[in-house]
């Protein structure tokens, strides 16, 4: 992953004007978002005992310090021996980090990019974890015994009362195009969801539900024509749902939305009944882990049921082990909702999400399907570059920036 | 210490090897089949990937564009969850998108024409007229099977050349190659029991024969020399028959040797008889004088029974053929000498005329003195048995020949090789035993040289004559 990748057949003007509003944008991000960036780093620390020597242990994870604490602190109490060091990064700066570094020092990797962690595992820098657990662990949250999906995370729909009082609560992608275009005049402005040019997460859920129906480009229209307001994060979106600015939010992370949803008695939050797709923070240990023992007795403990349990009961990610079936597990879920789960399925396509040529392609397809029934008066629609712009990089700083923000507005 | 040789073991060991060696060739060549078929059946697989991203690829925005179709990328992961590359090359060589910077198809562009297959991997012509090559390499220390599409862009103004790499790990390859050898390998497994077991039998019954005749040898009477009857395959036939062979051959020895008896104890039994007689009539008379002269009678009797009994030993001791008579170096000449001048004298008194014609060179060979002595004495007593009145001792070079020519009334062509069968008398009248020509016979024998009987240089009398073959001293 190479942030100098020149983009081919460019003119040389474009590209320095490109490479410019890039890193302005990155700048301005940078320098916008300075305190909540900084790096959060949690301890702690080990105690050997005559049997058993001290352990070290470093996790760089984009999962946010309030909602991996509860699962760190049953960890430690557990291995107490295991001198803990866990940073939260952000996906880029987890994914930067772990490229730059000659001998990286993190020993377990989790995040929620899902196509970049999939990239890294592609690539040959994660090592494999064997066992028992290992090897029950369910074939779709897992990929080669490098790759192991820990969480389950639903994409969700957020409204307010206002919403359903007067024209009723959409409750699937169907009746929200339904009502997207019977009501679209009355929704003017009040409908919100991802930006995909400058979120990684909305980009990638683009994907995924264009790859699942062309009827999503209708949805796509709908929202165009109600001229949705388009937010780089879950948090902003929940923000403006809280505010009263937004009537209905669509494609918010659930596992951040829940909290906030049940602090405010005006939100309500859906998972469609047709499809919802569903995320998962990955975790792999690298191949050059400076402790690897360490590194598998942690995946080992996070894949197990104790340690899925602790996620399932103490933090809103949602737990993957099918022993486990109270509330937030994935059993429960897919009791709930069935088929209509589609998880990110961790295969090579997410290597297409990450394709440069690939996104621009998409990202003006979106555009121009956003734009079909908006009455502008600016002439032609923008062409696919300005849409592609942005490269995939800054858009993930903006999906950790999202989780950020998220953790910040539901913190309990 | 060796240990005794088995003709079953060897003939195991002979055929067996070479199978196992069969065996062997035979697994590697199923491996070798099995990872091709893989191959082939994945190689299908890199194909329909790069159709599938080479369909996707056109010219946009002055550059090439490509809107990656994800299916394209799964289908190169299989069960196997293997790993998988793609790039997109111009044909320049220029990267233009991809996860991986896979090394590109180093051959010529060139025609449809004249291509020429690479040295690894499979050149084909896809349904396009583009051009595929598929390859293994190794990439970042990890072992992929690349598959490259040659295409160009079809459209209307624009052919430009472009190039699509797809590449994947080996797992589900091998786990292919893997079930489809265990399917070989039962397969193998089976007709190498068959083989082997089918071989024991064969071996088993194949030397069942063999069996049979040492049963068949093993049971029989020490005593009987009847041929052996039993069929048997020809290789075994021939045995029995050499067998055989050497049973006639004893048959025909047993019966000289009783035959030889026979002769002798005749012979015997007639001299005693006449000195029993002899003296039984002396015994009658009182005549001092009388007595006196069958006294002389059974005197000259008793000393030519001696005599014969002598020649007896003699040749019973020649016949033996585990004696191996010391050969030592003499002089020819010297001895047909001496031996001449021995016999010399009774032979005057007889009015024989006895002469010898020997070099005065010594001429060497090996052999027993006093056997030759004893073959020459012999010679010169036959010759004068059978009336030769000049005898003559000759001995010769090249090869050494020691000869004795009479002027008797010689042999009968057809009797010549009769007269060497003891107690055979080819010429009548004569008062020898019958044992002289067989006693110089066997002596000829143990020394190895070749006895003659022919006519002398004026055809008339009898010439015998030792030929030496051996090297001379």
């Amino acid at each position: 992953m190479k942030l100098s990748d020149p983009l081919p057949g460019a003119g040389s003007r474009r590209l320095a004007l490109i490479l410019l509003k890039l890193s302005l944008l990155t700048l301005g991000l940078l320098l916008g978002a300075a305190p909540v960036w900084a790096e959060e780093t949690l301890r702690f620390p080990g105690n050997a005992t005559p049997s058993q020597p001290l352990e070290r242990l470093t996790v760089h994870g984009a999962l946010d310090i309030p909602q991996v604490r509860p699962l760190l602190e049953d960890f430690h109490q557990r291995f107490p021996f295991i001198s803990l060091t866990y940073r939260n990064l952000t996906t880029l700066e987890l994914n930067r980090r772990f490229l730059a570094a000659q001998t990286p020092s993190a020993d377990v990797l989790i995040s929620s990019a899902m196509p970049w962690q999939y990239r890294l595992a592609n690539d040959g820098h994660a090592q494999p974890l064997t066992g028992a657990r290992a090897d029950a662990w369910p074939g779709w949250a897992r990929w080669r015994h490098e790759l192991f999906a820990v969480t389950f995370e639903p994409i969700v729909m957020v409204y307010r009362r206002e919403l359903s009082e007067r024209f009723g609560a959409p409750q699937s992608h169907a009746e929200l195009l339904d009502l997207l275009e019977q009501h679209g005049e009355a929704l003017r402005g009040r409908v919100v969801t991802y930006d995909p040019a400058k979120s990684g997460a909305g980009y990638s859920y683009a994907v995924e539900e264009a790859r699942l129906s062309p009827r999503y480009w209708e949805l796509v229209a709908a929202l165009g024509a109600t001229e949705a307001v388009l937010e780089e994060t879950t948090g902003a979106m929940l923000k403006g749902l809280k505010e009263g600015k937004y009537w209905l939010g669509y494609n918010l992370l659930g596992s951040y939305a829940q909290n906030v949803v049940a602090s405010d008695p005006a939100l309500e939050m859906v998972i469609p009944k047709d499809y919802a797709l569903v995320t998962q923070r990955l975790a792999l240990i690298p191949q050059r882990a400076r402790h690897p023992v360490t590194a598998q007795r942690f995946l080992d403990y996070l894949i197990s049921e104790h340690g899925q349990r602790v996620i399932a009961e103490r933090t809103a990610l949602g737990a993957v082990h099918p022993a486990l079936k109270g509330p937030g597990t994935a059993n429960a879920l897919k009791a709930r909702l069935g088929n209509a789960l589609r998880p990110i399925r961790l295969s090579p396509a997410l290597l297409a999400t990450l394709d440069d040529l690939k996104r621009r392609a998409l990202l003006a397809r979106w555009k121009r399907e956003f734009r079909r029934w908006q009455v502008t008066d600016e002439g032609p629609s923008p062409s696919a570059d300005e849409a592609g712009s942005p490269s995939y990089q800054s858009a993930s700083v903006s999906e950790a920036d999202d989780e950020a923000n998220a953790a910040r507005s539901g913190a309990p | 210490m060796r240990r005794p040789t088995s003709l079953y073991r060897r003939l195991l060991t002979w055929l067996l090897l070479p199978l196992l060696g069969l065996g062997a060739l035979m697994l590697v060549q199923a491996y070798l089949d099995a990872r091709h078929t893989a191959d082939r059946a994945f190689d299908r697989l890199l194909e329909a990937a790069t159709l599938a991203i080479a369909d996707r690829v056109q010219w946009q925005d002055d550059q090439l564009w490509l809107d990656l179709p994800p299916a394209a990328l799964e289908m190169l992961a299989t069960d196997a969850e293997e790993r998988v590359f793609y790039a997109l090359y111009d044909g320049d060589g220029n990267f233009i998108t991809g996860n991986a910077r896979l090394p590109g198809d180093e051959r010529p562009d060139q025609g449809q024409g004249n291509r020429q297959e690479p040295l690894q991997g499979t050149l084909q012509d896809g349904a396009r007229g583009d051009t595929l090559l598929y390859r293994d390499i190794e990439w970042h220390s990890l072992a992929l099977r690349q598959g490259t599409r040659r295409s160009r862009l079809e459209d209307w103004s624009l052919q430009e050349r472009f190039e699509v790499r797809v590449a994947h790990t080996r797992e589900g390859r091998e786990a292919l190659t893997l079930s489809l050898l265990r399917g070989n390998l039962a397969y193998i497994a089976a007709m190498a029991a068959l083989a082997i077991a089918a071989l024991l039998l064969a071996i088993r019954s194949a030397l069942a024969p063999l069996t049979r005749l040492r049963s068949a040898i093993r049971s029989r009477d020490p005593r009987a020399l009847a041929p052996l009857e039993l069929p048997l395959p020809r290789e075994l036939a021939e045995l029995r028959e050499t067998v055989n062979d050497l049973l006639a051959r004893m048959r025909r020895v047993r019966a000289n040797q009783e035959r030889f008896i026979g002769d002798a104890s005749h012979q015997l039994r007639t001299p005693l008889a006449g000195l029993s007689t002899r003296a039984e009539l002396a015994l009658r008379q009182d005549d001092p004088i009388a007595w006196r002269g069958a006294l002389e009678a059974m005197q000259t009797t008793s000393a030519r029974t001696a005599r014969l009994a002598g020649q007896l030993l003699s040749l019973t001791r020649l016949d033996n053929p585990e004696a191996t008579p010391d050969l030592a170096p003499l002089d020819l000449n010297a001895l047909a000498r001496r031996a001449t001048r021995d016999a010399w004298a009774s032979c005057h008194r007889d009015g024989i005329d006895l002469g010898v014609e020997a070099d005065e060179m010594p001429l060497m060979i090996d052999g027993v003195a006093w056997q030759l002595e004893e073959a020459l004495t012999n010679l010169i007593d036959n010759a004068r048995r059978y009336g030769a009145q000049h005898i003559t001792v000759r001995v010769t070079d090249d090869p050494p020949t020691l000869a004795v020519d009479d002027d008797g009334p010689g042999i009968a062509k057809d009797q010549r090789l009769l007269v060497l069968r003891p107690f055979y008398r080819g010429r009548d009248g004569g008062e020898g035993s019958g044992l002289g020509l067989a006693i110089v016979d066997g002596i000829a024998r143990g020394h190895k040289a070749r006895l003659t009987l022919e006519p002398t240089a004026n055809d008339t009398g009898l010439r015998v004559a030792v030929h030496f073959m051996g090297d001379r001293g």
